[in-house]
C-alpha cells in the first residue's frame, strides 16, 4: 500500500459497519433526499434483520467466470435460471486487497468467497420466500397511510444491506462485507483512474 | 437528374451514418445541393437564398416554440422534483415486485414522453427510473428498454410532435392527432407486452456491485422533498387540454408549465424559477431546433417544382399502390430508419416524406402514418438517437443490446400503424 493510500484505509476501516449500510443507502437512487437519520433507522433494521435470518442453503447453480472487475462485480444472482456467478478475479483481488489493507484477521483465507454465496443466497431466499415481506414489515416504512389503512413502502437497498449482515454473521467475518466493497471500489477506482461521466455527453442531435 | 438528386441523398445519408457531419448540417448541405441541382435560381421566387434557406429555415417555426415550451415543462418537472418523485413513489408502492415497479417507470416515461422528448425525456425518467428498477432486480438492458419503450408510449400524445407533422406535412393539426390516437394502442400494448415478457424472460437480477459504496461520502445533493400529490398531475395538464379541450397546442403547454409552477413553487420564488428554467429549457432545445431549421431548410428544398419534377417518375415507380404491398414493404423497410438513415422522419425521412406528398404519389396522411410508424420505432430502437445512447450509458449497457431486445417490438408497433395507414389512407 501506497503512503498517499494509508489514510484512505484507515479512513475506511474507521467507518462503522452501520456507518457503510447508511451509505449504502444513501447512495441508492430514490434516497437521495432521505433524512439521514431515517437511513440510518432502516439501515439498523435491514441489519438486525439480516443477521439475524436463520441459515439458508444456497439452491441456486453456481458458476465461476472472469470479467467480474471490468462489470464492477464481485458476485450475481439472476433468477431465470436461478444461477449464482462468482467473480474469480474480483474474489482474488479481495484477497489481495485484505492481506494489503491488514484486515486478515476480519476476513480469514477463503471467506470473501464464502460470504459472496451467503450473500447471493438470500437474494435467492428473499425472492422467492415470505421472507421480503417480513422485511418489509421490519422496515416499519409506509408508502401510504389513509386513517388505519397503511400500506408497508418497500426500501430501495435494504435488501443489499440484510444481504451483506447474514453474510457477515454465518461466515463469521469480523466486519460486514460492505467495508471490504468499500475498499474493492477504492482500488478499482485507482485502478481506472477518475470514473467517467455519465452519458450526457453523449452526442446529441434529436 | 432525379437518380442525380437519390445519389446525392445517398451521399447525405453516408456523411450521416459515417458521422462525418452531423445531421442537421448534413441536411442543409442536401438541401441546398438539391436545390441547385433541380435548376433553382440564386435569387427570386423558387430560389436557392429566398425559397429554400429564408423561407425554409423557419417553416416549422411553431415546432420549435412547442420543443422550448416542452423543454422549460421538463426543466420544471426536474427541478420541483415532480418526475423524482412519481418514480420514488412506484418504487415505494411496488418495490418488492419488479415488473409492478418496470410498468410504473413505464407510466412515468410515458407521461413524460408527453411533455418532452430524446434524451431530455430520457434523463427526466431515467435519472431516477433506471438505478430504481436496476436496485429493485430488473436486468440493466431491460430497465433501459422500459423507459425508452415508455417514452415511445408517450410520443403519440407528444404535441410537439403533432405540431411538426402537421406543419412538415401541411396537415391539419386534428388529422394528426386523429392519426396518434389510432397508433396510441400499439405502441402501449407493445410496451406494456415488452416490460412483462421481458421481465419474465430474463427474471431478476441482484449483484454484489463494487459501486455500491465509495471510499468517498457521496456529496449530498440538493434536498428536494416530494411534490405534493396534486402537482404530480403536472405532466398531464396539456394532453387534457389539448386531447379533450380541443384547446391549441402551444397554450395547452403553456397551461402545464403553470400548473408546474404555482402547485410547488412559493409565490416569492415564481419569477427566478420561472426563468431559471426557461433558459435551461433553451439549453435542452437546442440540438432538436438545430435540425427543425435544417429539416424546414430541406422540406423546402424537396418541394421545389424542378426537384418535384425530377423525382415524381422514380418515386412513382418504387412506391407500391395496393394496400397490402404498401404494408409489406414499409414494414419491411423499417431497418432504414436506424442508424440515421434514409427513412429517419427527423433527418432525410422528413425530406422523402415530403417528396411522396409533393408528388401526389400518397395522400399526406398515409405519408403521416408512414412517418409516425417510423417514429415510434426510431425513437426507441435506434443506437444512434440520443434518447437510446444516454439510457443505454446510463444502465450500464450498449445502445446495440437496447436495440436488439426493443426492435421486435417496435417492429410491431410500425406494422401495426402502417396496416392502419394502408385500411384507412392507401
Amino acid at each position: 500500500m501506497s503512503a498517499s493510500q494509508a489514510p484512505v484505509a484507515a479512513d475506511l476501516a474507521a467507518t462503522d459497519d452501520l456507518g457503510w449500510a447508511v451509505r449504502l443507502l444513501a447512495a441508492t437512487p430514490t434516497h437521495e433526499h432521505r433524512d439521514p437519520e431515517l437511513l440510518r433507522r432502516w439501515a439498523r433494521a435491514a441489519d438486525a434483520f439480516g443477521a439475524a435470518l436463520a441459515p439458508v442453503a444456497c439452491t441456486a447453480r453456481v458458476v465461476e467466470s472472469e470479467g467480474g472487475l471490468e462489470l464492477g462485480l464481485l458476485a450475481r444472482y439472476g433468477s431465470r435460471p436461478p444461477t449464482v456467478e462468482l467473480f474469480t478475479d474480483t474474489i482474488e483481488l479481495a484477497e489481495r486487497t485484505v492481506d494489503a489493507r491488514g484486515w486478515r484477521h476480519w476476513y480469514p483465507p477463503g471467506s470473501v468467497r464464502a460470504a459472496a454465496l451467503a450473500h447471493e443466497a438470500v437474494h435467492v431466499h428473499l425472492h422467492h420466500g415470505p421472507a421480503k415481506a417480513a422485511l418489509k414489515h421490519a422496515l416499519g416504512h409506509s408508502a401510504l397511510r389513509l386513517g388505519r389503512l397503511r400500506v408497508p413502502g418497500h426500501v430501495a437497498g435494504a435488501e443489499e444491506v440484510a444481504a451483506h449482515a447474514y453474510a457477515r454473521t454465518v461466515c463469521g467475518l469480523g466486519r460486514s462485507p460492505l467495508l471490504l466493497t468499500a475498499a474493492l471500489a477504492a482500488e478499482a477506482e485507482a485502478g481506472s483512474g477518475t470514473t467517467p461521466p455519465p452519458a450526457r455527453d453523449a452526442r446529441r442531435e434529436n | 437528374m432525379g437518380v442525380v438528386i437519390l445519389l446525392v441523398m445517398a451521399a447525405g445519408v453516408a456523411a450521416m451514418l459515417t458521422r462525418k457531419l452531423p445531421t442537421a448540417f448534413a441536411l442543409v448541405l442536401l438541401a441546398v445541393v438539391i436545390a441547385f441541382l433541380s435548376g433553382a435560381p440564386l435569387t427570386g421566387e423558387n430560389s436557392v437564398l429566398d425559397t429554400v434557406l429564408q423561407e425554409g429555415a423557419p417553416a416549422l417555426a411553431a415546432t420549435m416554440v412547442a420543443i422550448i415550451l416542452g423543454s422549460w415543462l421538463g426543466k420544471l418537472l426536474d427541478e420541483t422534483g415532480i418526475a423524482g418523485t412519481l418514480v420514488r413513489k412506484i418504487v415505494e408502492f411496488g418495490g418488492d415486485r419488479p415488473t409492478v415497479v418496470a410498468l410504473g417507470v413505464l407510466a412515468v416515461s410515458a407521461l413524460v414522453g408527453t411533455v418532452t422528448g430524446s434524451a431530455p425525456a430520457a434523463m427526466l425518467a431515467g435519472i431516477i427510473g433506471i438505478p430504481a428498477m436496476v436496485a429493485v432486480g430488473v436486468p440493466k438492458v431491460t430497465a433501459a428498454g422500459t423507459v425508452l419503450m415508455g417514452i415511445a408510449v408517450g410520443v403519440p400524445f407528444e404535441l410537439p410532435v403533432w405540431q411538426f407533422f402537421s406543419t412538415a406535412l401541411d396537415l391539419p393539426v386534428d388529422t394528426v392527432r386523429g392519426f396518434m390516437v389510432k397508433l396510441f394502442p400499439f405502441a402501449l400494448v407493445a410496451a406494456v407486452a415488452y416490460v412483462v415478457i421481458e421481465n419474465r424472460r430474463r427474471g431478476t437480477e441482484h449483484a454484489w456491485s463494487l459501486k455500491s459504496v465509495s471510499a468517498r461520502p457521496a456529496p449530498r445533493r440538493e434536498r428536494l422533498g416530494d411534490a405534493p400529490w396534486y402537482a404530480l398531475l403536472a405532466p398531464v395538464v396539456p394532453l387534457v387540454l389539448a386531447l379533450g379541450l380541443d384547446v391549441a397546442i402551444i397554450p395547452s403547454m403553456l397551461a402545464g408549465v403553470l400548473y408546474a409552477l404555482v402547485t410547488t413553487t412559493r409565490p416569492g420564488e415564481m419569477n427566478k424559477r420561472l426563468l431559471r428554467t426557461l433558459y435551461g429549457g433553451f439549453e435542452v432545445a437546442a440540438p432538436p431546433l438545430a435540425l427543425f431549421v435544417a429539416i424546414g431548410i430541406l422540406l423546402a428544398a424537396v418541394k421545389l417544382p424542378g426537384a418535384v419534377d425530377a423525382l415524381e417518375p422514380l418515386m412513382k415507380a418504387v412506391s407500391p399502390q395496393n394496400p397490402v404491398l404498401f404494408v409489406i414493404v414499409f414494414t419491411l423497410l423499417v431497418p432504414l430508419c436506424l442508424y440515421r438513415g434514409p427513412l429517419n422522419v427527423f433527418g432525410l425521412g422528413a425530406g422523402i416524406a415530403g417528396v411522396l406528398i409533393a408528388t401526389g404519389i400518397y395522400p399526406a396522411v398515409a405519408v403521416l402514418g408512414m412517418a409516425t410508424s417510423y417514429n415510434q420505432v426510431f425513437g426507441v430502437a435506434d443506437p444512434t438517437s440520443t434518447q437510446t445512447v444516454w439510457a443505454a450509458q446510463y444502465a450500464g449497457v450498449s445502445p446495440q443490446q437496447v436495440m436488439l431486445r426493443t426492435l421486435p417490438y417496435v417492429w410491431l408497433v410500425a406494422l401495426g400503424g402502417m396496416c392502419v395507414t394502408a385500411a384507412l389512407y392507401v
